[in-house]
C-alpha cells in the first residue's frame, strides 16, 4: 500500500473514523483505478471505500481536506525519476504554496536534490528558490524522521530540528560562517533570512502534521478522563461535551443489545405451528418448526429527584435512557422535588436541553419529599406495574426529616420485577444526617452508589442485559 | 497491494465515471458525480454497494437504473422481519418431490426385481439417491438466481435493516465470495459475479462485518440544482419558473422541524400535482391546498401552515434571482 494512503488511513483513524485492514485494501484498490489525478474522484472513491456511515462521512470529509490540502510533494515519494520532478514542479507552480520564502520561480539545480537522505546542498537550494525542490527535500526529511509518529506537542522542536539537519543545515551553516569570515555582509545577511525563513516553513510543516495525526488524542482523553468524574464537579462548560460522550455510550449499548431478540429452545417441536405449515405437503413433516420465545423489552419506570445537586446525574440518566430508545421504547419517567409528575411526553418530543429546563422548571426547586413523591408516584403509575417492570429511582434519599413512606415503596416492590436505586452520594454519606437509605434500601433489590457517566453506563447496561 | 501506484494512465477512471453519469441521465435517473463514481468502484472492484439515505431520495431507483444501463436483469429481494434462507435462497420442490414418489410408488417393484435380500435392494436404491435432492428439485429463490443468471444479474437486496440480524449474518458469505452453501448441494458460486444493491433506512445500525464487505454510499437530499435537473427529466411539463420555486419551496422546507422531511419522490409527485392544476406560479393558498402530497403527518401540515407565507416568498425571490 502506499504510504501517503496508509498516513491518510492513520488520521482517519485518529479522527474517530473505524477502518478495518481489508478496507484499507479496498481503499488500495480503489485508489489504483481512479488516481490522485481528479480530487473529487479520489475524494467520492475512499469515501466510498472508508467511511460506512454518515458520521464517518464527515470526519471523513474533514480529515480529506486537511490532509490533502499541502500534499503536493508527498503524492510522490521521493526518489523517483525526474519526470516526477517536473510534474512537481508544474503542481506547485498551480497551487503556489510558499511559506514566506524569498524568492520564487522555478528554477534549475536538478542535480542536489533528495533521494539518498546525504545532507545535500541547501545553501544552493535556498538560493535558487527552488520551491519543489525545497518541498520535496522537506517530505523527504520528514520520512527519514517519521514525522507520522509525532504524537506530542512537546515534539515538534526535536522534529524540527532533526528535520533540518537532514536537510543539510550544518552545511548551510559552515557556509555561512565561511562567508562571514570572508567578510561577505550580504551574502552572509541573505543566507541567514533565508535559514530562519525555512525554519519558520519546517516548523510549520511539523505542526500541521501533529494537527493531522492526533487531532483527537486530546479529546479522546478528555471524554476518559470526563466519563469518570463525579457529575456534581463536572465544569459547567464540559456539559455539552458530555452529552456527546453519552450520546456515544447510548449507541453502543444500542448496537450491543439490539441483537438478542429471540430465544429459541432448541428441541422443541412446536407442533401446532409444524402441522400448519405442512397441510401443503399431505400432512408430511418436511417443514418443522421449533419453539421459541420472545425476549420481552423492559419496561423501564424512571424515577429521578431533581432537585440541587441530585438534578444533574437525574439529567445524564433520562438522557441515557431517552438515548438508547431503541432497544428501550417504553420508558415513563417521573421527576420530582416535592411534588411528582410524569415528564415522558416532554422528553420524547423536544431535545434533551430543552427537556430537562422544563422539567427543572416545573418540578425542580422545591425541598425534597420522598414520602410526597412516592404517594404521587403511587396514585399516578401503580396501575401499570407489573413482573416485566423495572423501576429506577435516582436521588439522595435525603427527605428533610420527612416520612420517607417506605411502606409504598414496599407496595411498589411487591409488584415489579426489580427496584434499583441510584444514588449519587458514596456509600459512606448513606445514612448520614436526613438520609433515608436504611428504611428504604430493604425494598430495592439493588442499590448502587453512581455519580458518573460510566457507572450510569453500567447501570443501563446492566438493565438491558437483564431484558429477558 | 505494491502495485497501487501504477503508472497506469487514470485519465480513463474519470472518463468511464462521466459516461455512468451520462448514461444514467439518458435514463432519467440524475445523479452526482458521487453516485456515478460508487457504481464505477463496484464495477471494477466487484464489490456490493450499500446504499443509505432518508427514504425517497432514489436508492431502490440507482439499482434499476444500473440494471437497465447494463441491460442485465433486476432481481429484487425485499427484506422483512422473519425473512429466512428458504424464501431467500433456495426451496426444495416439495410438492413435487411428493407427486414423483407417490408416481415412483408403483413403479418400485419394477426397481426392486431381482434383488435378493435387504442389503442388495438398498444398494439399488442408494444409486436413485440424490435424483430427490437434485437442481431439478430446487426452486431457486432471488439470491440463488442471481448466481446462477447466466448472463450476469444485479442483485437489490431492499430495505436490509428491516431483516433479523441472523439473515444479515448469513448474507456475508454472499457478499464478501459470491458464492452460497447449500447443505444438500455444496457450494454454489456465481456464474457471473452479479453487482448488488443493498439499501437502507437506518432504522437499524447494520452490522460492521456487512459494512466490511460494501463499498458505502450515502445519498443525501439533493441540493437544488441537482432536484432541479431531476424534476426537468422526470416532470418536463413544468415550466422553468414554477421549476425553481417549488425546488426552493420543498429545500426551505427541509430546513424545518419535520417528523418527516419530503424526499424526491414527494417533490416529483407535488410537481405533477401542481401541472394537474394547471398551477404557473405558486401562491400561499395553492400550496395550503396541496401540501398534504408533500407532507405525510398532520402534525406536520399544521406546523409548517404558518410558514407557508414566508416559504412562498422565499422561493419566488429564489426563482427570480435563478431565472432572471
Amino acid at each position: 500500500m502506499s504510504e501517503v494512503l496508509a498516513d491518510f488511513i492513520r488520521a482517519l483513524r485518529s479522527a474517530d473514523v473505524r477502518i478495518s485492514t481489508s478496507e484499507s485494501i479496498d481503499a488500495g484498490r480503489a485508489l489504483a483505478l481512479v488516481g490522485y489525478d481528479d480530487r473529487t474522484t479520489l475524494r467520492a472513491a475512499l469515501s466510498h471505500a472508508l467511511a460506512k456511515s454518515q458520521d464517518d462521512k464527515e470526519a471523513f470529509g474533514e480529515t480529506f481536506d486537511r490532509f490533502f490540502a499541502f500534499d503536493q510533494f508527498t503524492q510522490n515519494p521521493p526518489s523517483q525519476d525526474p519526470s516526477a520532478e517536473e510534474s512537481d514542479s508544474g503542481n506547485e507552480g498551480k497551487k503556489g504554496e510558499s511559506g514566506g520564502m524569498p524568492g520564487s520561480g522555478s528554477g534549475g539545480l536538478n542535480g542536489e536534490r533528495a533521494g539518498d537522505g546525504a545532507p545535500q546542498d541547501l545553501a544552493g537550494l535556498l538560493a535558487s528558490g527552488d520551491q519543489a525542490a525545497l518541498q520535496m527535500a522537506l517530505a523527504e526529511a520528514a520520512r527519514q524522521v517519521n514525522l507520522n509518529r509525532i504524537r506530542l506537542f512537546t515534539q515538534r522542536g526535536m522534529y524540527t530540528r532533526r528535520m533540518m539537519e537532514i536537510m543539510g543545515l550544518d552545511v548551510l551553516n559552515d557556509r555561512i560562517e565561511g562567508a562571514e569570515r570572508d567578510g561577505e555582509t550580504v551574502k552572509v545577511e541573505r543566507m541567514r533570512e533565508a535559514r530562519d525563513g525555512l525554519r519558520e516553513q519546517v516548523r510549520d510543516y511539523v505542526e500541521k502534521q501533529l494537527e493531522l495525526f492526533t487531532k483527537n488524542t486530546g479529546r479522546q482523553l478528555r471524554e476518559e478522563v470526563l466519563s469518570q468524574v463525579r457529575l456534581s464537579n463536572v465544569d459547567r462548560s464540559d456539559m455539552r461535551f458530555l452529552r456527546i460522550v453519552v450520546r456515544k455510550m447510548a449507541k453502543r449499548l444500542v448496537a450491543l443489545h439490539s441483537r438478542r431478540k429471540t430465544v429459541t429452545r432448541r428441541g422443541m417441536l412446536d407442533v401446532r405451528r409444524t402441522i400448519r405449515a405442512n397441510t401443503g405437503f399431505d400432512g408430511l413433516l418436511f417443514h418443522t418448526i421449533w419453539k421459541k420465545s420472545k425476549v420481552d423489552r423492559p419496561k423501564v419506570i424512571a424515577v429521578c429527584d431533581v432537585s440541587g445537586s441530585v438534578a444533574q446525574v437525574s439529567q445524564f440518566l433520562l438522557m441515557f435512557l431517552y438515548s438508547v430508545q431503541e432497544v428501550l421504547p417504553e420508558v415513563r419517567s417521573f421527576a420530582f422535588s416535592g411534588q411528582l409528575g410524569e415528564v415522558t411526553d416532554i422528553f420524547k418530543k423536544r431535545d434533551l436541553e430543552k427537556a430537562m429546563v422544563e422539567t427543572l422548571r416545573e418540578f425542580g426547586g422545591s425541598s425534597t419529599d420522598y414520602g410526597r413523591a412516592f404517594r404521587d408516584l403511587e396514585a399516578l403509575a401503580i396501575n401499570d406495574l407489573d413482573h416485566s417492570t423495572t423501576v429506577l429511582i435516582l436521588g439522595d434519599a435525603r427527605s428533610n426529616n420527612g416520612n420517607p413512606r417506605a411502606d409504598i415503596l414496599k407496595k411498589i416492590h411487591a409488584r415489579v420485577k426489580q427496584v434499583i436505586w441510584l444514588n449519587p452520594e458514596g456509600k459512606s454519606l448513606w445514612n448520614t444526617g436526613d438520609s433515608e437509605m436504611r428504611a428504604l434500601s430493604p425494598y430495592c433489590d439493588r442499590t448502587v452508589s453512581c455519580s458518573t457517566i460510566k457507572g450510569l453506563e453500567r447501570v443501563v447496561s446492566d438493565l438491558l442485559r437483564s431484558a429477558s | 497491494m505494491t502495485g497501487t501506484q501504477t503508472g497506469a494512465p487514470k485519465a480513463g477512471a474519470a472518463a468511464d465515471i462521466a459516461a455512468i453519469e451520462a448514461d444514467f441521465a439518458s435514463l432519467g435517473y440524475i445523479c452526482n458525480a458521487d453516485i456515478a463514481t460508487s457504481i464505477f468502484l463496484s464495477q471494477r472492484l466487484e464489490k456490493p454497494v450499500l446504499v443509505e439515505g432518508p427514504p425517497g431520495v432514489g436508492k431502490t431507483e440507482l439499482a434499476k437504473a444500473t440494471a437497465q444501463m447494463l441491460g442485465k436483469p433486476l432481481i429484487r429481494l425485499q427484506c422483512y422481519a422473519g425473512l429466512d434462507e428458504s424464501k431467500a435462497l433456495y426451496e426444495w420442490k416439495y410438492g413435487k418431490q411428493l407427486l414423483y414418489t407417490q408416481v415412483l410408488k408403483e413403479k418400485l417393484g419394477d426397481l426392486m426385481e431381482g434383488t435378493k435380500g435387504l442389503k442388495e435392494s438398498m444398494t439399488r436404491l442408494h444409486e436413485f439417491d440424490d435424483t430427490f435432492f437434485s437442481e431439478e428439485f430446487l426452486e431457486p429463490r432471488p439470491l440463488l438466481k442471481a448466481l446462477w443468471s447466466q448472463e450476469g444479474a444485479v442483485l437489490l437486496i431492499d430495505e436490509i435493516d428491516k431483516s433479523d440480524d441472523e439473515f444479515e449474518a448469513f448474507l456475508l458469505e454472499l457478499l464478501s465470495d459470491y458464492q452460497i452453501s447449500v447443505p444438500e448441494l455444496g457450494t454454489i458460486r456465481a456464474k457471473h459475479t452479479p453487482i448488488v444493491f443493498l439499501t437502507s433506512n437506518n432504522t437499524r445500525e447494520i452490522g460492521d462485518a456487512l459494512k466490511r464487505r460494501c463499498l458505502h454510499l450515502y445519498i443525501p437530499f439533493p441540493d437544488s440544482e441537482l432536484e432541479q435537473r431531476i424534476i426537468a427529466t422526470r416532470v418536463p411539463e413544468v415550466q422553468a419558473n414554477l421549476r425553481a420555486e417549488l425546488v426552493a419551496f420543498v429545500q426551505g422546507l427541509r430546513k424545518l422541524e419535520l417528523k418527516k422531511q419530503p424526499a424526491v419522490s414527494e417533490t416529483i409527485d407535488w410537481a405533477r400535482t401542481l401541472v394537474l392544476l394547471h398551477a404557473r406560479e405558486l401562491d400561499a393558498e395553492l400550496v395550503r391546498r396541496t401540501l398534504n402530497v408533500l407532507l405525510k403527518f398532520q402534525e406536520d401540515i399544521d406546523n409548517v401552515d404558518s410558514d407557508v407565507n414566508a416559504l412562498v416568498a422565499q422561493s419566488r425571490e429564489a426563482s427570480a434571482r435563478l431565472v432572471g
